[in-house]
């Protein structure tokens, strides 16, 4: 398991990743405001499911990276 | 549309703006994975986001409260129209004259007591946006809306006693309240029905469900 982890990791693409996860991360707060300010039902719902979503698979993404960004610079 | 902003909603868009900025800022400079870069990545993709979602939770939450998000969907238009009809008197329209309940009315009638009332009401209410988008309701004429559509149980006696107490006086020296407190109790009477207090949305019902 740890294994397979750790050549998850050095075969990750961080750079790729991360901007995936930047463009994603948009995505989601700009449903989010959407939500906030029309205040109607679709965007309210998007706003609490789909951004959500969005943002937590964004935050796993970065969070992937950093940790083969990590594994990478360890001698 | 909606009431003006809440301070949940302010602080949704004032963390996702500064997070907004931050992760423009990579896209487009594209700097090297530095300390400084991972730690402003870490508020932009997670810090203020976070921030941000329960702010915007919060603040739809409270949304889904209002009575204007309610008659925003076509079909409760009539019903949002004699809400704010100040000769209008239905039940419903009477109650939401109260500015205790008014920006709410909708939500504070219709939303179950107890405990679980809160989020019960809510699942209820994805239901009712289900039924709208992909149930056929959005195609729907008003008048065909009011001719089929009904609530799913009848209402509950027990929501109107989350304001008016059954126990007081005002109540009890009511002799219609004393003969009919069995049936009241168990929701076989209806406050809201032709021969009590009158039905909620009268524009709503047939002529036979008036007299009834």
């Amino acid at each position: 398991m740890t294994r397979a982890f750790l050549r998850l990791l050095a075969r990750w693409p961080i750079e790729r990743a991360l901007r995936v996860a930047a463009v994603l991360g948009l995505i989601a707060l700009g449903l989010m405001v959407g939500g906030v300010l029309a205040g109607t039902p679709l965007p309210v719902v998007f706003s609490m499911t789909l951004a959500q979503g969005l943002g937590v698979f964004a935050c796993l993404l970065f969070g992937l990276s950093i940790a083969a960004d990590v594994a990478a610079r360890r001698p | 549309m909606g009431s003006a902003l809440t301070p949940f909603g302010a602080l949704a868009i004032g963390c996702a703006a500064v997070a907004a900025g931050i992760l423009l800022q990579y896209l487009i400079a594209r700097p090297p994975l530095t300390a400084t870069v991972r730690m402003r990545l870490l508020l932009g993709l997670a810090v203020f986001p976070f921030v941000a979602a329960v702010a915007s939770t919060g603040s739809g939450m409270h949304r889904t409260t209002e009575r204007e998000f309610c008659g925003s969907c076509h079909v409760m238009e009539t019903h949002l129209s004699d809400l704010e009809d100040p000769k209008s008197l239905g039940l419903a329209a009477r109650h939401s004259r109260s500015p205790i309940m008014g920006p709410t009315a909708c939500y504070t009638c219709h939303a179950d007591y107890g405990m679980l009332g809160y989020p019960m009401t809510k699942l209820t209410g994805m239901s009712h946006v289900y039924y709208y988008y992909l149930g056929g309701y959005r195609s729907w004429s008003l008048e065909k809306f009011h001719a089929e559509v009904r609530t799913t149980r009848p209402y509950p006696n027990q929501n109107c006693r989350q304001c008016h107490s059954g126990t007081l006086a005002s109540f009890t020296n009511v002799k219609e309240h004393v003969s009919l407190a069995e049936e009241l109790e168990q929701n076989r009477v209806s406050c809201a029905s032709a021969g009590c207090h009158g039905v909620a949305h009268p524009f709503s019902k047939t002529a036979e469900e008036l007299s009834r």
